[in-house]
């Protein structure tokens, strides 16, 4: 049902004529610029806050009325004086050799201050396990959202423009986008390595043993998308390299001490020399994990001396920023008549994009999780990642979880059908209970996943549901 | 015609990983006043960690959410943090902040005792007052011992302290042991309505029930579910990078379709009564798995509705229109 004019009119009426706490008594302030209403300071603490013990209390965050004030200052609401502006121009082909990239026009025209091409940066790689990232591309691009160079100006505008006057010679080379493609290594994106750069094995009893007297065998091959974490705020970040050769960095960082690491090693300076301010991050679901633009600012403002800013367009963080990991999901499930599963094996592939980023937990998490929470004593799950010319796929919240979910979840449905019995009663009869083993033969505690079923087909009311 | 179906989903997941080194840090200071400070090198990206970080500190000192103060994400004066990912805040450097206000606590204890005419380990720290167990008459504030301890014993009370879930290597060859400390789980059910004249899928109603342990802060739980549960729709039925030959054909909020408000079904959440005794006060994670089960469910509720099973995530309209009409094709073909 869509809000109409009527509706807002409706709730101001009855915010003006509510005396509870939780209302200002003062009207609100109309300011004129960048912060429209701030309502008076005075407003009443939600009393959960100032209550003993604090845990179980529903204490509101602080952060929250910032929010709510329109307070809250994210990096690209800061400025420091005399503070420039940075873009970044990316790859005009999936996969090609750089010949040459030639600065001089950008740098020619009015307002640009400064460029800067892989070429300059200390150590231009990157990455939580393989640093096989640079940070901008000097020999090879391997994916549209690679940047090849950057441009530092005194306007955002003037910044984009130069960017169209920067001359890059590409040789192209051949790509690959489908990952079962990428699999045969006929084309590679990391030559001479194979496009396999992760993999997994998970093996626990005799699995083809338990398929074969298995009662009813499934065998199902389940496809997810790539999708974006699309934070409201997109990265962000400022450097401000100081006279002393110090640099302190504004960020959208989600891990700032690995962050300063990433820093200190890309830009071959001392941690002591680097400065990580993690700002309040307006949404990061996994995508604000690494560094992305952090050191060609700091490089920017060493060559100019002044504060460097850059904000991804909504473009940039589709495009240059990672995304969810699309896999391939190959299930072939055995049960009993009873509908107890016996067996499982599971086959997965990993479009991994470009870079390696997040995978090495990606393809931890998911095979592992892959089975589902059940008890079964045989299992097979192998895993494969594998390189395209794609954008590059990292963390984002589950790590392969929603992925493999979908795909067992989806079989015990199945099972269910097949054999006649509910939904509800297929999954309790396999699931963990307290002390169950997992996949990984881990004795588990704290198990909740019946009481979880139960008490929401209770709340749901399953058993009454129209048949 | 308008087809109703209804469709459940289960799912676990691990909280803090110990295949590599997993560690937080954390310094707890306590003021003269009886407030206190928490460094913490983790930053709030809008879960609301800080606040649960922040009550964490404030029940093992037995004082108020508010009575604590939060400085997070500077490397140059917050302690060493793995970072907000992998839902392992609350649980990792929730531990590490319990061991940090403890070690406060207990400089605390030692000031108070001797004023007390006890041994530190007949105290406790509760309803703001450094109390005698058992006999909550005899007790001094938080703030005077804090002050006694500084201005008097010259022993500020403030503890710095870590936590790494003990790291354990996996066997090589078949992936066995024990990869992460714990784990949560969850059940959402899904109640769908699929047009079976065009396939467009409408989500009624999700009931999602999730186990986090102890929930430091039920509240900021339930706001996690929520905001899973919309980033499970998402991936259920509408969003999708698209690409020709190697580029995206849709970067942009106009073509790359997110649910909003009016995409939202009714959401129905409860918690699990549950208790780990290896996270902070028994808790474990709520980040990440809220975002797990939905399309699962989602799919499942489809099946109930119409009898197709979709393969491929995300199912569009069109998708599942494809999918009716080839069951139709196959159901007139046997007949």
């Amino acid at each position: 049902m869509a809000t109409t004019v009527k509706d807002v009119k409706k709730a101001a009426e009855a915010l003006e004529t509510n005396k509870d706490l939780t209302t200002p008594a003062v009207k609100p302030v109309t300011l004129p610029r960048d912060n429209p209403v701030v309502y008076p300071l005075t407003l009443p603490e939600s009393e959960a806050r100032l209550r003993t013990p604090a845990v179980g209390q529903r204490a509101s965050r602080p952060d929250g009325r910032l929010h709510g004030l329109g307070q809250t200052k994210y990096i690209d609401d800061l400025t420091f004086p005399h503070m420039i502006h940075a873009k970044i121009l990316r790859s005009e082909h999936a996969h090609a050799r750089i010949i040459s990239i030639d600065t001089s026009e950008a740098e020619a025209m009015p307002g640009v201050l400064a460029t800067l091409t892989g070429r300059e940066i200390p150590v231009n790689s990157f990455g939580p396990t393989l640093q096989d990232q640079p940070v901008l591309a000097a020999e090879v691009v391997r994916h549209r959202g690679d940047g090849v160079a950057a441009v530092a100006a005194v306007t955002e505008q003037i910044a984009a423009d130069a960017l169209e006057k920067i001359k890059v010679v590409y040789e192209p080379l051949p790509a690959v986008f489908d990952p079962m493609e990428a699999l045969k290594d006929e084309i590679k994106v990391h030559p001479p390595a194979s496009n396999i750069y992760a993999s997994k094995v998970i093996k626990k009893g005799d699995v083809e043993k338990a398929l074969a007297q298995s009662d009813h065998v499934f065998h199902r091959v389940f496809r997810t998308q790539m999708v974006e974490h699309v934070p409201l705020e997109p990265h962000s970040s400022i450097a401000l390299w100081d006279g002393n050769g110090r640099v302190t960095i504004y960020s959208s960082l989600g891990r700032i001490t690995l962050g300063r690491e990433d820093l200190s090693r890309t830009l071959k300076l001392p941690q002591s020399k680097v400065r990580l301010v993690g700002t309040i991050v307006g949404g990061n679901f996994g995508g604000k994990n690494e560094i992305t633009n952090e050191p060609i600012l700091a490089l920017l403002s060493k060559k100019t001396g002044r504060p460097v800013k850059c904000t991804f367009t909504r473009g940039d963080e589709f495009i240059s920023s990672t995304i969810r990991h699309p896999f391939i999901m190959d299930y072939k499930t055995g049960v009993n008549k009873e509908g107890k599963i016996l067996a499982r094996k599971i086959h997965l592939v990993l479009d991994g994009g470009a870079y390696c980023s997040w995978t090495g937990t990606t393809i931890g998490k998911g095979s592992i999780l892959a089975p589902g929470p059940y008890e079964i004593d045989n299992l097979h799950v192998e895993a494969y990642a594998v390189y395209t010319n794609k954008t590059t796929t990292g963390a984002m919240r589950g790590f392969g979880a929603p992925q493999v979910c979908f795909a067992y979840e989806s079989q015990m449905d199945d099972i269910a059908t097949k054999l006649g019995i509910d939904p509800l009663e297929i999954r309790l009869r396999n699931a963990f209970s307290e002390g169950s083993a997992s996949p990984t033969s881990q004795v588990l505690q704290s198990v909740a996943v019946k009481e979880s079923l139960i008490q929401a087909s209770e709340r749901f009311g399953w058993e009454d549901r129209p048949r | 015609m308008k087809q109703r179906g209804r469709g459940m989903a289960c799912m676990w997941y691990p909280i803090g990983f110990t295949v590599m080194a997993n560690p937080s840090a954390a310094t707890v200071k306590v003021n003269t006043d009886g407030t206190a400070t928490l460094l913490t090198g983790t930053v709030e990206t809008g879960q609301g960690a800080l606040t649960v970080l922040g009550q964490i500190a404030a029940e093992t000192l037995g004082i108020s959410t508010d009575d604590v103060h939060v400085v997070s994400g500077d490397t140059d004066s917050t302690p060493m943090d793995t970072g907000a990912i992998a839902s392992r805040t609350t649980y990792v450097t929730g531990n590490a902040i319990v061991r940090a206000a403890e070690a406060a606590r207990e400089i605390l204890f030692e000031s108070a005792a001797p004023l007390l005419n006890v041994k530190p380990d007949q105290l406790e720290a509760r309803d703001k007052r450094i109390q005698v167990l058992g006999f909550p008459s005899r007790s001094i504030s938080i703030g005077e011992a804090a002050q006694h301890s500084e201005s008097v014993v010259g022993h500020p009370a403030i503890g710095s302290a870590s936590y790494n879930p003990p790291t354990v290597a996996l066997d090589p060859e078949t992936g066995q042991g024990k990869p992460f400390n714990t784990y949560v789980y969850a059940t959402q059910i899904a109640e769908v309505e699929v047009d079976d004249e065009t396939g467009e899928v409408e989500i009624l109603r999700i009931v999602a029930v999730h186990d986090c342990g102890t929930a430091i802060n039920p509240m900021l739980v339930e706001g996690q579910i929520q905001g899973g549960i919309s980033m499970g729709v998402g991936f259920a039925l509408q969003e999708e990078i698209l690409f020709r030959d190697g580029v995206q054909v849709n970067p942009n909020l106009t073509n790359y379709i997110l649910p909003t408000s009016l995409d939202m079904p009714d959401i129905e959440v409860e918690l699990v009564d549950n208790y780990d005794p290896t996270g902070p006060f028994g808790a474990k994670g709520a980040g990440e798995p809220t975002a797990v089960p939905t399309a699962a469910a989602i799919m499942n509720a489809i099946h109930d509705a119409v009898g197709v099973r979709i393969t491929s995530l995300p199912a569009t309209a069109e998708k599942v229109m494809t999918a009716i009409m080839e069951q139709r094709g196959a159901q007139e073909q046997r007949a």
